[in-house]
Order: C-alpha cells, then structure tokens, then sequence
C-alpha cells in the first residue's frame, strides 16, 4: 500500500514539470523546422516534377511519338472508310476516328489521370 | 486569417489539435509544442540530458510526433506519447555515443550506500535526484517520468529486465530515502508493473 502511494507520489512529481521561461520560443523554433520541411519538401516534389517532365517529354520526342499519332490518324480513316463500305449505318465510327482524335481523346484522358495521381501521391506525402 | 486561426487553437482540446494536425495543420501542432514543450523537455533533463541536449531532443521527438500523428490514436495523453518519443530518442543518442554502455558498467560497481536523507526536509525531485547513480536515474525517470513499463525499459535499453528492475528498485530506495515523506507516511516497497 506505501509502495503504491509512493510511486503514486513520484508520478505526480514528475508530471508537476514546472513551465519553462522560454516554452514559447522552444514551440516557434519547432514550428520553424516543420515549416523548413515541408518547403524542402515542396521543392523536392517540384523539382522531380520538372526533371521526370523533362525526361518524359525528350523520350516523346526521341521515339517519335508524333509521327505514330499521324500514322495512327491515317489508319483510322482508313479504317472508317472501310467500315462505310461495308456498312452506311456506322456513321459514329466515321466521326469518332476521324483525324485521329480517338488517339488525342486517350492521351489526354492519360495526361488527366497521370494528374490525379500525382496530386493523390503529393496528398499522401 | 493567422490570428484568429491562433485564438482557435488556443481553446481547441489536445485530440481536437492532433486532428488538425493529421491533416497537415503546423500552427495546431505548434499549440501542442506550445502546452507540452517543457514537460517534454522536463523529463528529458531528469533522465540526466544536459539543457541544450534536452532541447534537441525534445524538438526531434515533436517533430517525429508531427510524422507520426497518424499512429496516435488517443488512448492516452498526447503529452505521455511524446515522452515516450524523447524517452526513445534520447536513448538512440547514449547508445549510438557509446554512453549507454559506461553509464550501466558504472551503476553495477557503485553498491555504496545512498546518502540518507533529512526526511523533515523538502528536498524536491530535482534535487534528490542527483542522488542516484546515472543508470538509476535513467531507469527510475524513465518508468515514472517517461511512462514506460519496466519490459518497455528493459527493450529500449538492451537490457535483461532484472537489471532494470535492479536499477528501479535501487533508484526508488534512494529516493525514499530523500524525498520528504507525504502526511508522515513512512513509505516503502517496490513497483512491479512487469
């Protein structure tokens, strides 16, 4: 029973911390070095942002990417044409593929869902 | 508008301010820092950390509390988590300089008796202390300051239980003997809380 009380007694000794004169300027140098990592950190994502855009946008470049586009844009009016022979009741197919906007259409579903998710990551960091 | 964000987290409870801060909100945290920064700090000088290495510390258990808010959940004071936190850092500290090692290799040797204490004097807990070997004192502000359990203790300090408790009982014998006794309690035993 003393034992407890005794060890009650020093808990509270220990919780009775006395404040300290310069409690708050410990809390805004804490503060400070939040706010310093989390700019650090907003740079880090920007940079790796401009430096994986820039990677990305040479390999486009490199692989020829635009030329594929216009062979593919060629190759859907082809195929339209074709499919107007067989059928005068698609006329859909016409306006969908008609100068490769289906491929334009996809990329830039692709470009928004690449936006989402990075904006879900940065979220998450 | 910073000063009326200021005023509102001034009034806002512990758990309301951990919320705030799970979502990224560093003023809220600063209030927490703010209410609990010298208690934190306060430990860690007891378990034997010089001011400036208290401090230290201190800030790296808040700001590892702030990256880690997600993982409190409330079940005990905010301001208990963060002494775990410092209690734990600190400890990295001793054991990554080598001080942990003399520290508990000296406090085995030193089986001198505690110098007894005036029990009519109010000697506070700062004070008596000083009186317990570098160990003693880790181990004892460790359990009542930082709130760990003897096996918690015991893991942070990579040492067998027994030791610890070796170090408790010793430190607590010691304190008994300095701190002035509450209502003329005569006060003895041990803790024993695994």
């Amino acid at each position: 029973m003393a034992e407890l009380e005794f060890e009650r007694r020093l808990e509270r000794l220990f919780a009775e911390a006395p404040e300290l004169a310069d409690a708050g300027a410990f809390a805004e140098r804490v503060e400070r070095r939040l706010d310093a990592g989390w700019t650090a950190r907003r740079w880090l994502i920007g940079a790796a942002g401009v430096v994986g855009g820039v990677i990305g946008a040479s390999q486009l470049m490199v692989s020829g990417l635009f030329q594929r586009v216009e062979t593919a844009g060629d190759s859907a009016r082809l195929l339209s044409t074709s499919l107007n022979h067989l059928s005068t009741s698609t006329d859909w197919i016409t306006a969908i593929s008609s100068g490769g906007a289906v491929v334009w259409v996809a990329a830039g579903l692709a470009v928004i869902m690449m936006g989402f998710v990075l904006t879900r990551v940065i979220g998450e960091i | 508008m910073p000063g009326s964000r200021h005023s509102r987290f001034a009034s806002a409870h512990d758990v309301e301010l951990c919320g705030f801060a799970a979502t990224g909100e560093r003023r809220a945290f600063g209030e927490l820092v703010r209410r609990h920064g010298s208690a934190v700090r306060g430990v860690l000088r007891r378990m034997g950390a010089q001011t400036a290495e208290a401090d230290d510390v201190a800030q790296d258990a808040f700001l590892t509390a702030f990256e880690r808010i997600a993982e409190f959940r409330g079940e005990g004071t905010f301001a208990a988590w963060v002494k775990k936190i410092a209690a734990r850092i600190y400890l990295r500290r001793l054991q990554r300089d080598r001080r942990l090692t003399l520290m508990t290799a000296e406090a085995i040797e030193d089986e001198a008796d505690p110098p007894r204490g005036d029990a009519d004097a109010n000697i506070d807990l700062e004070e008596a202390l000083k009186a317990l070997g570098e160990a003693e004192r880790l181990c004892v502000s460790m359990c009542f300051g930082a709130g760990l359990s003897h096996t918690e203790a015991a893991e942070a300090l990579n040492l067998p239980l027994g030791t610890v408790k070796s170090h408790v009982k010793r430190g607590l014998e010691k304190l008994r003997t300095r701190l002035a006794p509450e209502d003329g309690v005569v006060l003895e035993g041990r803790r024993g809380n695994g």
